[in-house]
């Protein structure tokens, strides 16, 4: 059940990705729904579902982006595993931890991104401090709205709120 | 908040670095292939192709509301159009009406000019008023009178010939006696042979033409001018054509013709201003 709702946010994060490309070619600039889908499902603390969920989710952003790919893949499992890590010690819950784990995770996603372009592809990233900025801020905004009206509507807790035993 | 050390999974960070492992070879790959020209390889391709519905739905979606708009737009702006081009047809029509109206009026006017430049007198423009065809005395009401400087016996002519004379006169209008009327005469002659006769009027619709010779050549079609020999008429006006021409009982043709002016269509007309004959000159003609 919990891979048939993320495999529905991944629907909904490409038809956004769809959406803004078509009418806004330049949004994806500012804003991020694969990293919301991400730290969603990582906030249930299920490292390994947070890997598996971060590269799924970074493969089908490459695969409809500009970027070499496995870039965003790499990106998002590492900020995944993060936010995963991270919630698998700390219960987190509630829509100021989700925005704070949000901006660690645009600021790493940016972070590991700008690492690897620059290693693999030896090129600069042009205003790279101001796009992060900026990114986080959109990202981090849109996905409180979207946890609050889950929260709100739905009821709906973070995707594996219940902890596993060891082992997964 | 802390939870108990048994909960940590360990396994996941060895498959996170065998993951991202995996994942820099395939950006390695990746980052090859784009730079001899192929840029994606048959992974990326699979994970397109899987999700393709996805984006297409998306852009059909996205196209079939851009196209419903703008059809929408297109139908109000054609509807709007449409209401523009009616409306310049109709101040085009109308429009084309007068000017139809104003290209008779020129040419016939210019016709009217032509014509009266030839004569070498004084001419005025008049407009009928009144035109009376019905009774056998035909006449019409001109809108110009003695002011004018129009006098009894003044020639009335049109761009197609001759229309009558001048009978009486007030000061802002004038009535004239048309060639159809009974009691009108011409001096005219046959334009092909130059044989002269005196028309008269056949108080209907045309005029007869008297004294001309039985063994004289007129025939049907022979077009009939003023001679100028009636101290009225200029020489050389167009009267009318020959439609009949008979041998009479006499010695002189029964001879019948149309004249030249429909009675029906007469719009603007010329008086001219003819030289009279003195009377003492009259007096002494034979």
């Amino acid at each position: 059940m919990r891979w048939l709702r993320f495999a529905v946010g991944l629907l909904i994060a490409l038809t956004l990705h769809s959406v803004l490309d078509s009418f806004f070619p330049n949004a994806l600039a500012f804003f991020n729904p694969y990293v919301i889908l991400v730290v969603y499902y990582s906030m249930g603390g299920n490292v390994f579902g947070a890997i598996i969920a971060g590269v799924i989710a970074g493969l089908v952003q490459d695969a409809y982006s500009g970027a070499m790919f496995g870039l965003h893949a790499f990106a998002l499992t590492v900020c995944a595993y993060a936010v995963a890590y991270i919630n698998s010690r700390l219960v987190l819950r509630g829509t100021m931890p989700f925005g704070a784990c949000l901006v660690g995770a645009v600021i790493v996603n940016e972070l590991v991104i700008y690492i690897l372009v620059n290693i693999l592809l030896n090129q600069k990233v042009e205003m790279f401090e101001q796009g992060m900025i900026v990114k986080t801020i959109f990202t981090c905004l849109f996905g409180m709205i979207v946890y609050l009206l889950l929260t709100l509507f739905l009821r709906e807790e973070p995707i594996e709120a219940t902890r596993r035993p060891a082992g997964w | 908040m802390a939870a108990p050390a048994d909960v940590i999974p360990r396994r996941p960070t060895l498959l996170l670095i065998v993951v991202l492992g995996l994942l820099f070879v395939l950006m390695s790959l990746s980052t090859r292939t784009r730079y001899i020209g192929e840029t994606r390889t048959m992974f990326e391709r699979s994970v397109m192709i899987l999700f393709a519905p996805v984006p297409k739905t998306v852009n059909w979606v996205g196209q079939s509301l851009s196209d419903a708009y703008h059809g929408y737009l297109d139908m109000r702006r054609s509807v709007n159009e449409n209401l523009q081009l009616h409306r310049e047809i109709n101040q085009l029509t109308t429009e084309n009406l007068r000017l139809r109206q104003s290209e008779g009026d020129l040419r016939r006017l210019r016709g009217l000019l032509g014509y009266s430049e030839q004569f070498a007198m004084p001419t005025t423009m008049a407009d009928p008023v009144l035109l009376d065809t019905s009774s056998r005395f035909k006449s019409m009401i001109l809108d110009r009178g003695s002011n004018s400087g129009i006098e009894v016996n003044d020639a009335v002519v049109n761009a197609n010939g001759l229309i009558g004379r001048v009978v009486l006169t007030t000061k802002d209008m004038a009535k004239v006696q048309l060639i159809t009327d009974g009691n009108s005469s011409a001096g005219v002659l046959v334009d092909r042979t130059r044989r002269q006769g005196v028309l008269r009027g056949d108080g209907a619709v045309g005029a007869q033409l008297y004294d001309i010779p039985s063994l004289s050549d007129v025939q049907p079609g022979d077009v009939i001018m003023t001679a100028g020999i009636d101290g009225i008429y200029p020489k050389g006006i167009p009267v009318g054509v020959v439609t009949k021409a008979e041998k009479g009982q006499d010695l002189f043709k029964t001879i019948t013709v149309r004249p030249s002016v429909d009675f029906g269509s007469l719009e603007e007309v010329i008086i001219l201003h003819t030289r009279k004959i003195p009377n003492a000159v009259v007096r002494y003609a034979p």
